[in-house]
C-alpha cells in the first residue's frame, strides 16, 4: 500500500509534479539527445576512417611505418593476402605499396603519399571509389598510366580529369625515377587533409617503374566483417605472422579510439550535470510537499507508521517523480535519436569547417543501449540521492508538534 | 482494574523563551470502558495531558502507565509499534490520508499491523457498516462532510482494536448535527463493546454526553466528577 499511497502523494499536487516531470523529461531529453548526437558524430568517424583509410586491421614489415622505407616491403605480399582472403569473418583484403614521392605539373608541385594498389581489391576495403567528384575510379582505359587524386590536391595542382602529372619516384637502391600519370578521377573524402596528400596508381604500373617485383608491397589492409572482432582476429594474425607488424585500427588512429572513449565519458559527465541540476528542483519540489503535508505526516506516524516507513515513502514519492520525467524524457530522446539516425542531421550551412577536422557533414545520431540503460540508472541514483533530504526532514518531524501544526 | 495510571505528570516547554508549564502534577487513573471528557478553558493543558498518554510525547516528569507498563520509559521504535497495536487515536483534523479511500484509510492501520487480509476485509466492511458510511467506501475523504470524514477516523481507531481511544476535540470542526451523531456513534461502542474513550472537548452537548468529566486550569485537574445519565 505504500507504493500506491506514494504514486498517489506525486499527483496531490498536479501542476507542482507537472513542473518537475517537464523539467526532467525536457533536461533528460536534451542531454540525451546532445549525447547521441556527439556519439553519432564519433561513431561515423570511426566508421569512416575505417572504411576509407585504415580498414580494420594493417599488416606492415616491422619499422615500415616509422620511415617507410622501400627496404621494408613484403615480397609475398599476394600470397599473404589470398591467405588472409581465406579467413573466416574477413571481407576484404587489399595489398597496397606507399611511397612518399613529389608530384609535378606544369603550373606547380606538392608532396603526396602515393599508394598503388589493385583497384578491384582497393574498392573492397575502401569505400574511397564512392567518393568521386570527378572522373572515376579507374574505369578509364589510358595508355599512359592511370591516377586518382584528391580534390585537395588536384586544386593545389591545378589539374582536372585527364590531365597529366610527373610522379618522381624512387627504386629500392635509392635512385630516382620519374613516372608519367594521367588523372583518371578526383575524390574528395570527409578529411580535407587526406585529400590534399592522396594517390592512388595500380600496383601493376607502379612496380615497373621501380624495379620491383610483381607481388610486392608495404602493407596489407584487412577489412572485416564486424569491427567488434576486431580483437580476436587481431590475435589470430598475431599467432599466424609472428615476423609481422601487424595494427589494429585503434592503434594506427589512437586518437579516434581516445576520442570513441573520451566522448563515452563525457556524454556520462554531461548527463551527470544535467541530473544533478534537475536533483535541486526534484529536492526543493519534495520539501514543498513534506512541509505542505506537516500535519498529515504527523498523524500517520501518531497512529503508528515507523519512521522507516515514512521515509521510503517519501523516497519512493521522489523516485516516482523522477523517473515519471525520466521516462518521458528517455521516449522522446529514443524516439528522436532513432528518427534522426535514420534520415540523419544535415550540418551542410556548418559544412567547411566540419568538414576539414574530417567529420561528415549529415550527422546520424545514435546511443548504444548500455548508455541508455547508464543513463536510466543514473537517474534513479540520483533520484534516491534526492529524496534522502525531504525524507529525512519527513522523519525528523514530531509526531506531538506535528499534529499542532507547527 | 486501572487501564491507564498517571502519577505526578508534569511537562514543561523549555523550548520557548519563558517555560511554560503546561501540567503542573497530573495524578489520573482510567478504567476500562469509561467514556470520559476532558475539558478546560483553552491552553490549560488538554491536548498535553492526551499526548503524553497517547505516547506521543515525553513528559518532563511523572509517569504513565498502561496495563502497568510505564509507556513514558519506551524507546521511540517500540513506542511507535506501541501505540499501532495498543491506542487508537481521532484529532482534530487532518485524521485520514487524503489520497486513500475511505474504506483504504481503515485497511491501511490493519495493513501496518500485518493483519490477514481477509480479516481486514472483513472487519473494514463490519465497521464501515456501524459507523454508518458502508455507501462511501470508495471515496476519498475530501468528497465526505466534516462528520462523516470523523466517523472515518472512528471506524480507522476502532479497526486497530486498540486498548483506549484518544480524541482530542473530535467535534471541534462539526456542526451539531454531525457531534450528535459521531457522539451517539461512540457511546453506542461504548456501551455495546466496552471501548474505552478519552476525550477533550469544549462542546456542552459533549460533556452532556460524558460518563465522567475531568476539569483541567493552569496545568492541573481541579475537578473530576462522574455523571450518571
Ligand atoms: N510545543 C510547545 N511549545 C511551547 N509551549 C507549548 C507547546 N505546546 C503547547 N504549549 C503550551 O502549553 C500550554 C498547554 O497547551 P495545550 O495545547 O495542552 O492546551 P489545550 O488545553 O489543549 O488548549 P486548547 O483548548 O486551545 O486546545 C499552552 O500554554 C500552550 O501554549
Ligand atoms: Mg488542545
Amino acid at each position: 500500500m505504500l507504493i500506491q499511497i506514494a504514486w498517489r502523494n506525486v499527483w496531490r499536487n498536479k501542476v507542482r509534479s507537472l513542473v518537475v516531470v517537464i523539467a526532467v523529461a525536457l533536461g533528460l531529453w536534451a542531454g540525451v539527445f546532445s549525447d547521441a548526437f556527439m556519439q553519432g558524430m564519433a561513431d561515423q568517424q570511426i566508421y569512416s576512417v575505417i572504411h576509407t583509410k585504415t580498414g580494420h586491421i594493417q599488416l606492415n614489415e616491422p619499422c615500415f611505418l616509422q620511415n617507410h622505407d622501400l627496404q621494408l616491403r613484403m615480397d609475398h605480399a599476394d600470397s599473404l593476402t589470398s591467405e588472409i582472403s581465406a579467413m573466416p569473418g574477413v571481407a576484404a583484403v587489399s595489398a597496397i605499396l606507399q611511397q612518399t614521392s613529389m608530384a609535378s605539373t606544369s603550373a606547380s608541385s606538392a608532396g603526396v603519399m602515393i599508394n598503388a594498389v589493385d583497384p578491384d581489391d582497393q574498392q573492397k576495403v575502401s569505400d574511397l571509389y564512392t567518393m568521386m567528384v570527378a572522373g572515376s575510379w579507374f574505369e578509364r582505359s589510358t595508355r599512359s598510366n592511370p591516377i586518382v587524386i584528391g580534390q585537395g590536391l588536384a586544386n593545389k595542382l591545378k589539374v582536372k580529369e585527364k590531365s597529366r602529372m610527373v610522379l618522381t619516384l624512387q627504386t629500392d637502391q635509392g635512385e630516382i625515377v620519374y613516372g608519367a600519370f594521367k588523372v583518371v578521377g578526383i575524390f574528395k573524402s570527409q578529411d580535407s587533409e587526406y585529400d590534399k596528400l592522396t594517390v592512388f596508381v595500380r600496383r601493376q604500373d607502379l612496380l615497373p617503374l621501380i624495379h620491383l617485383p610483381e607481388s610486392t608491397a608495404t602493407s596489407i589492409t584487412v577489412l572485416l566483417n564486424n569491427t567488434e572482432d576486431t580483437e580476436v582476429k587481431m590475435a589470430e594474425l598475431n599467432s599466424r605472422y609472428k615476423d609481422l607488424q601487424i595494427q589494429s585500427w585503434t592503434e594506427i588512429t589512437p586518437m579516434l579510439q581516445m576520442m570513441s572513449s573520451a566522448m563515452t565519458l563525457t556524454n556520462i559527465i554531461f548527463v551527470g550535470i544535467i541530473l544533478i541540476a534537475l536533483a535541486f528542483g526534484i529536492i526543493n519540489t519534495m520539501l514543498m510537499a513534506v512541509m505542505d503535508r506537516t500535519r498529515e505526516i504527523g498523524m500517520l506516524a501518531s497512529i503508528g507508521m515507523k519512521p522507516g516507513q515514512i521515509f521510503w515513502m517519501i523516497m519512493l514519492e521522489t523516485v516516482f517523480l523522477s523517473i515519471t520525467g525520466a521516462i518521458f524524457g528517455l521516449v522522446a530522446s529514443i524516439l528522436m535519436v532513432n528518427w534522426f539516425g535514420r534520415s540523419g542531421i544535415d550540418l551542410g550551412m556548418l559544412a567547411e569547417g566540419i568538414n576539414s577536422v574530417g567529420f561528415s557533414t549529415t550527422v546520424y545520431p545514435g546511443l548504444s543501449t548500455a548508455m541508455y540503460a547508464i543513463i536510466a540508472c543514473m537517474v534513479v541514483v540520483i533520484a534516491l540521492i534526492a529524496g534522502i533530504f525531504p525524507a529525512r526532514r519527513a522523519i525528523s518531524l514530531k509526531p506531538a508538534s506535528a499534529v499542532r501544526g507547527e | 482494574m486501572a487501564v491507564i495510571e498517571i502519577s505526578s505528570l508534569t511537562k514543561t516547554y523549555n523550548e520557548t523563551t519563558v517555560p511554560v508549564h503546561a501540567l503542573n502534577g497530573v495524578d489520573l487513573q482510567f478504567e476500562k470502558g469509561e467514556f470520559t471528557a476532558i475539558v478546560g478553558p483553552s491552553g490549560c493543558g488538554k491536548t498535553t495531558l492526551l499526548n503524553m498518554m497517547g505516547g506521543l510525547d515525553a513528559p518532563s516528569s511523572g509517569e504513565v502507565l498502561v496495563e502497568n507498563e510505564d509507556i513514558t520509559r519506551m524507546k521511540a521504535g517500540p513506542l511507535v509499534e506501541y501505540r499501532l497495536n495498543n491506542i487508537g487515536f481521532i484529532f482534530q483534523s487532518y485524521n485520514l490520508i487524503p489520497v486513500l479511500t475511505v474504506e483504504e484509510n481503515v485497511q491501511f492501520i490493519m495493513e501496518l499491523q500485518h493483519r490477514n487480509k481477509k480479516e481486514v476485509r472483513d472487519r473494514v466492511d463490519h465497521l464501515l457498516q456501524v459507523m454508518g458510511i458502508s455507501d462511501k467506501k470508495t471515496v476519498r475523504p475530501k468528497f465526505l462532510s466534516g462528520g462523516q470524514q470523523q466517523r472515518v477516523a472512528v471506524a480507522r481507531a476502532l479497526a486497530s482494536k486498540p486498548k483506549f481511544i484518544l480524541a482530542d476535540e473530535p467535534t471541534a470542526n462539526l456542526d451539531s448535527k454531525s457531534t450528535d451523531t459521531l457522539l451517539d456513534l461512540m457511546a453506542e461502542l461504548n456501551e455495546q463493546e466496552q471501548m474505552t474513550f478519552i476525550f477533550s472537548t469544549h462542546d456542552q452537548r459533549v460533556m452532556d454526553k460524558a460518563k465522567r468529566i475531568i476539569t483541567m486550569e493552569d496545568g492541573k485537574v481541579i475537578s473530576d466528577v462522574k455523571v450518571s445519565n
